[in-house]
């Protein structure tokens, strides 16, 4: 699928990643387009359930943006995105989905060019990847 | 506390100020001389080291000030008197008129579309036209409109009239009059800001001769996407070009409407229009042939230390300008890739946080050339391009570099208005013209009561005028609270 | 109870800034086809005052109860729009903001087929998520009218002595035995050549006698808990335990000079550091006849990439004190860039220069060799190199973060930079403010600064602190997390997930959570395995109305 641009959804908390996003975007640091953000106060807040939702929805990738380690403005909501995402990732596994659709990303409000990096590795790794198998019905 | 602060100066030390004040309950007058407030950050394009948009990070302060309910902004006025003492200042205000009724006006801005006048836009530095009847800047806060009194035609006696008739809010109105009222203050906090040093002093650099060089203002008004140029990055002498090539062409087109009208007429057309004719037609085909070339920008240098630390001029540092010319760098090679930029510094003063980093960014990940010398001579070369002669110290070699655009990263003098307010409320300068202070206590003028802070006191960054903006307001609530 | 939603979306052009890589009018276009929205309205700057009242009026006229703008960052213009919905007689909360501008417009300027679709995608997700907003309100609470200032150096004994005048308690701690920070040890200060002893004593003396100012030294803080306005701060002074509640903190734990181990054969005896200058000129203790100082040592290179701002004048304030204290003593500077920054540093050196102090670049890639005696260095002038006679060599290192400052950031949960100093909210306009609302910084803990410097920044400090403290109560957004007893299990997770430890159990065994203390993270919600917790903010719904809109319905994915 030559022509195949994946659809990758972003848990991107206020305080860290979104502020990263935010500071690509006026850096002007141009990444590919496949990136979908849904902002959260932390990413704390995202549960195993909504990033199942997000695949099951259409997303052919997900990641979870949280700060990076250490620094967590909530002191250890990134950790436990960390957790839940591992655990997805497993569960992915048992059910013969690739578990590198799903990832997390750490990362610090200054760090727009990071933003903007992680976007294109995700994309990259995406279209590799190819379609999420919950997707083929629309390709 | 039932005295208020007056504050003078709507730039960024104002407006921190200003609202540190309101957020504890003190009343606070802001005077701000232009029709908005926003000061010389309103005109930058971005801050650095962050690359922020400047307006876009200074918005939303400019609303909590005018809308904090103890805030009373006074736009377009001037301090014409100051009598009595700490804890009891009586200040004369002078609130110009606008013609404009301010609760009328909606900004929609058909007025200044309407208005046949157009005269040089203040805001962009002359590099662009207003009416008028205008508004500072498009996120210029109060959000209204003003008329200009000297380029007006009904001031002026002619017949006008075009923007009451066509004002949906009737807000034109005039008949207005400036309005002089007293307040009384316990405090002062002077936060009138800098001037821009006007370099065609120096005749060397040829600023105001030769059309590409600029200053660095200049600079962040064409960077600016609500600049002149929507944010392309032109030199002056290709919008000149352009400027010229619209005016030629419309008398081209005058003149042949000419020579039809007499053929039509006579049966022959005047020699002399159809020589004007060809000329006019030849320059065309002259500028014509030079605009590709005009368009390019890929080479620019920035000179540093324009004025400052230069004892025929200021002998201070204006404190900014390497960072300054540093994001313009940056920012100009977002632009476009393919740029360079070169800059002639003789310190690399980066001493803030993140400052030096940025600067190291420039050089390693903008390709920016930076070269130990102070800039001798700049001229006008092959087409017209400028040059600029500088000794390189690391290398002691003297060289000749042409480059397409060269900007001048001018000194910061002190607000021409300073001396005048210094005398009528009784502080004093140092020997630069800045205000003086005490290093213990850095933010009290001479005068007590009065306080300062920003740019006022000495050249500064951003964030060292927002720090010491926050102290002038502890300040000046302390002396309300000591004697208002 | 409204029956029906209508929602209102407001598309910014942002001058070009997003109109010039997107079709304005073909997401406008798109929002109207989209479920529950009443009216779609674009505009050319939404933000400015035409563009905000634009939308008050029209929530008005048209009746819509939910308003979604597609502009820039909500991190800087919700506030706005927020007011404005409230003013337009709608909870702020029922606004949603979506960013096509710094997360679409500025980052794909390449590949505006692909933009424009993203940007409507953007749309649509919000709309869907502004379907399940829900209606907040404020909580409000006591402010403790105390302040503690963590650090008694001319920073911190300014704010401290500031926030008294105003009339508020201070608890001020001191790690060291004794106050006064790194100025105890200097000799003068520049350019108003005060002592500095005498300058730092007459603060100590100050905050010693002024009641409202509690002192402590050989102080720790220990824990923080509780947030803006009702901080609850264990410490200790010595052998003794305190706990006492604040409404505000201000960190002023200052820095400390880099000792500078085996950079140009330091021995601290005859290559000394400008502090051990310091002492020996205070102690008029001075006799070399030939210094040479050389500046940027471990400061501007890659380990440690940061200009220390105050060597410079350092430098520049120490070689005229040699010129006075020996008698055609010969000074050399040995630098990269001077940095004399402003009107008063520039005009010194100007005067050192006068004075006959000699000033010789030196490169990074070519820095000066201290030998026994002298000390060698390429001079760019004379196209050379050239042996200086040094009886004394002085290195001018950085100020560089306390050792501790790790630590203290974790108990406070702020955070530091990379080069370990204290990070503030906003490098330009919020200085002195931490993100974390309440607690402040100025000095030498935020970044290396002189003493002017250091006392406006005190000052400022002071007066942010002022703002919360100035309040009998502090009003707190509700968006933070509620515990539905009937659903709560009594599992305890929250409790233990919670790294505020926040929620408690209650008499009945049904977890509760305070609603002035909560942080609103959210992370109890994600973990409640009984999905017990009501987070209105960023309810479960809407995070999962975006992902059901993720993809358009019935839309094939191609490359058109």
């Amino acid at each position: 699928m030559s022509s195949f641009e994946p659809l990758i959804a972003v848990f991107s908390c206020h305080y860290c990643s979104y502020a990263a996003a935010d500071l690509a975007g006026s850096s002007r640091i141009q990444y590919p387009p496949n990136i979908r953000i849904i902002k959260v106060p932390c990413t704390g807040r995202v549960s195993a359930n909504h990033i199942l939702k997000a695949l099951e929805r259409g997303a052919d990738g997900v990641y979870v943006a949280g700060c990076l380690e250490g620094t967590c403005h909530f002191i250890s909501g990134n950790y436990k995105a960390q957790k839940r995402v591992q655990y997805v990732k497993a569960l992915l596994s048992e059910i013969n989905i690739e578990p590198e659709r799903v990832e997390m990303h750490f990362m610090s409000a200054a760090q727009g060019s990071k933003f903007a990096a992680v976007a294109a590795e995700m994309t990259d790794v995406i279209k590799e990847l190819g379609p999420s198998p919950l997707n083929h019905s629309r390709y | 506390m039932g005295k208020g602060v007056l504050v003078i100066g709507g730039g960024i030390a104002g407006i921190q100020t200003c609202l540190d004040l309101a957020d504890q309950g003190i009343t606070v007058y802001l005077v701000e001389c232009l029709p908005c407030i926003g000061g010389k950050m309103a005109q930058l394009d971005k801050t650095f080291p962050t690359n922020d948009c400047s307006i876009c990070i200074m918005g939303p302060k400019l609303f909590e000030v005018e809308r904090h309910p103890k805030t009373h902004l006074l736009a377009y006025s001037e301090v014409e008197a100051v009598s009595g003492q700490a804890g009891d200042f009586t200040v004369k205000v002078r609130k110009k008129a606008r013609y404009v009724d301010e609760e009328k006006c909606t900004a929609c801005g058909l007025c200044a579309e309407k208005c046949p006048v157009t005269l040089p836009d203040e805001f962009n530095l002359g590099m662009s036209t207003r009416s008028a009847i205008y508004k500072h800047f498009p996120q210029g806060v109060p959000s209204v409109y003003t008329i200009d009194k000297s380029a007006c035609r009904v001031f002026q006696g002619k017949k006008c009239n075009i923007c009451a008739k066509v004002c949906e809010a009737k807000a034109v109105d005039y008949e207005q009059e400036d309005t002089v009222f007293d307040l009384n203050v316990g405090a002062i906090i002077v936060a009138a800001g800098f001037d821009v040093f006007e370099p065609s002093d120096i005749k060397a650099y040829g600023y105001g001769t030769i059309p590409d060089v600029i200053t660095s203002m200049e600079f962040e008004r064409l960077i600016n996407a609500s600049g002149p140029t929507g944010g392309h990055l032109e030199r002056p002498s290709s919008l000149n070009t352009k400027t010229e090539v619209k005016q030629l062409e419309r008398r081209i087109r005058k003149a042949k409407a000419r020579v039809k009208s007499l053929e039509k007429d006579g049966g022959r057309s005047s020699e002399e229009i159809q020589e004007t004719l060809e000329r006019m037609n030849e320059r065309l085909a002259i500028i014509r042939a030079r605009e590709a070339s005009l368009q390019e920008v890929k080479e620019i240098a920035f000179v540093q230390c324009v004025g400052s630390r230069d004892f025929r001029y200021n002998r201070h540092c204006c404190s900014f300008g390497c960072m300054h010319s540093v994001k313009e760098a940056i920012v100009a090679i977002e632009h476009s890739a393919e740029l360079q930029s070169t800059i002639f510094f003789t310190d690399m003063r980066a001493y803030g946080k993140g400052f030096h980093e940025y600067c190291m960014r420039g050089a390693s990940e903008y390709g920016i050339r930076f070269v130990r010398g102070r800039v001798a001579e700049i001229g006008q070369g092959d087409e017209d391009r400028p040059f600029l002669w500088c000794e390189d110290m690391e290398t002691q070699e003297v060289n000749k570099h042409p480059f397409d655009l060269v900007i001048l990263a001018t000194a910061c003098v002190p607000s021409k208005g300073i001396e005048k307010l210094a005398k009528m409320i009784g502080f004093e300068l140092d020997e630069s013209g800045f205000v003086r202070t005490d290093s213990n206590t850095p933010t009290s003028t001479s005068a007590n009561g009065v306080f300062v802070c920003g740019c006022a006191q000495g050249p500064m960054d951003i964030p060292s005028s927002v720090s010491m903006a926050s102290a002038a307001a502890l300040m000046a609530g302390r002396t309300l609270k000591a004697l208002g | 109870m409204e029956t029906e939603l209508r929602i209102g979306v407001f598309v910014c052009h942002c001058g070009i800034n997003i109109a010039g890589v997107l079709n304005i009018e073909d997401l406008c276009r798109y929002a109207d086809t989209l479920p529950n929205v009443a009216m779609v309205q674009a505009n050319v700057f939404t933000c400015a005052q035409k563009g905000t009242s634009e939308i008050e009026k029209v929530v008005k006229e048209q009746g819509l109860n939910r308003v979604v703008v597609a502009a820039c960052t909500p991190r800087t213009h919700e506030p706005i729009f927020r007011a404005c919905c409230q003013e337009a007689g709608i909870n702020p909360y029922f606004f949603e903001m979506v960013n096509i501008r710094e997360h679409c417009s500025w980052v794909h300027r390449h590949n505006k087929v692909y933009a424009q679709a993203k940007a409507r995608d953007l749309i649509r997700m919000a709309v869907a998520r502004a379907s399940f907003l829900e209606p907040i309100g404020t909580f409000s609470s006591r402010v403790e009218p105390k302040a503690m200032v963590i650090g008694a150096g001319v920073a911190g004994m300014t704010c401290a002595l500031a926030i008294a005048d105003q009339g508020f308690e201070v608890i001020l701690l001191e790690k060291e035995v004794r106050m006064g920070g790194l100025l105890r040890h200097l000799h003068k200060i520049a350019p108003c050549d005060v002592t500095a002893s005498k300058l730092i004593g007459e603060k100590v003396a100050a905050a010693e006698k002024d009641d409202r100012v509690k002192c402590f030294t050989s102080a720790r803080v220990e824990e923080v808990t509780g947030c803006i306005g009702n901080y609850v701060v264990k410490f200790s002074s010595g052998q003794e335990s305190y706990t006492d509640k604040v409404g505000v903190i201000v960190v002023a734990t200052g820095g400390v000079p880099l000792e500078p181990v085996d950079l140009f054969n330091y021995d601290g005896k005859r290559v000394i550091t400008q502090s051990q200058l310091e002492a020996r000129l205070k102690k008029g203790d001075i006799e070399a006849k030939s210094v040479v100082m050389i500046q940027c040592v471990g400061a501007r290179i890659p380990e440690r990439n940061y200009c220390s701002r105050i060597c410079c004048m350092v430098a520049i304030k120490n070689s005229l004190h040699m010129k006075k204290a020996v008698k055609d003593a010969k000074v050399f500077v040995l630098f990269r860039d001077i940095q004399a920054y402003g009107v008063e540093n520039e005009a010194l050196f100007l005067k050192a220069r006068e004075e006959g102090v000699r000033f010789i670049r030196y490169r990074l890639d070519n820095p000066p060799v201290v030998e026994d005696g002298r000390v060698r260095i390429y001079h760019p002038g004379m196209g050379k190199e050239v042996s200086l006679p040094a009886d004394l060599v002085v290195l001018s290192t950085p100020i560089v973060a306390s050792s501790d400052s790790e630590d203290l950031s974790k108990v406070l949960k702020v955070p530091v930079d990379e080069n370990k100093f204290f990070l503030e909210a906003h490098p330009k306009l919020s200085p002195l403010d931490f993100a974390t609302s309440g607690i402040y910084l100025c000095g030498n803990a935020r970044f290396p600064a002189t003493v002017r410097e250091a006392t406006y920044q005190a000052l400022g400090a002071a007066s942010r602190a002022s703002i919360i403290l100035s309040h009998d109560t502090i009003e707190r957004v509700g968006t933070v997390a509620a515990v539905e007893a009937e659903l709560c299990s009594g599992c305890f997770v929250c409790v233990k997930v919670c790294p505020y430890k926040v929620p408690r159990m209650n008499e009945n065994g049904k977890a509760e959570i305070e609603p002035m203390q909560c942080q609103g993270c959210g992370i109890c919600v994600a973990e409640c395995p009984a999905e017990a917790i009501r987070f209105r903010y960023a309810s479960d719904e809407q995070i999962t109305a975006a992902c059901n809109a993720l993809h358009a319905p019935q839309e094939i994915r191609s490359e058109n």
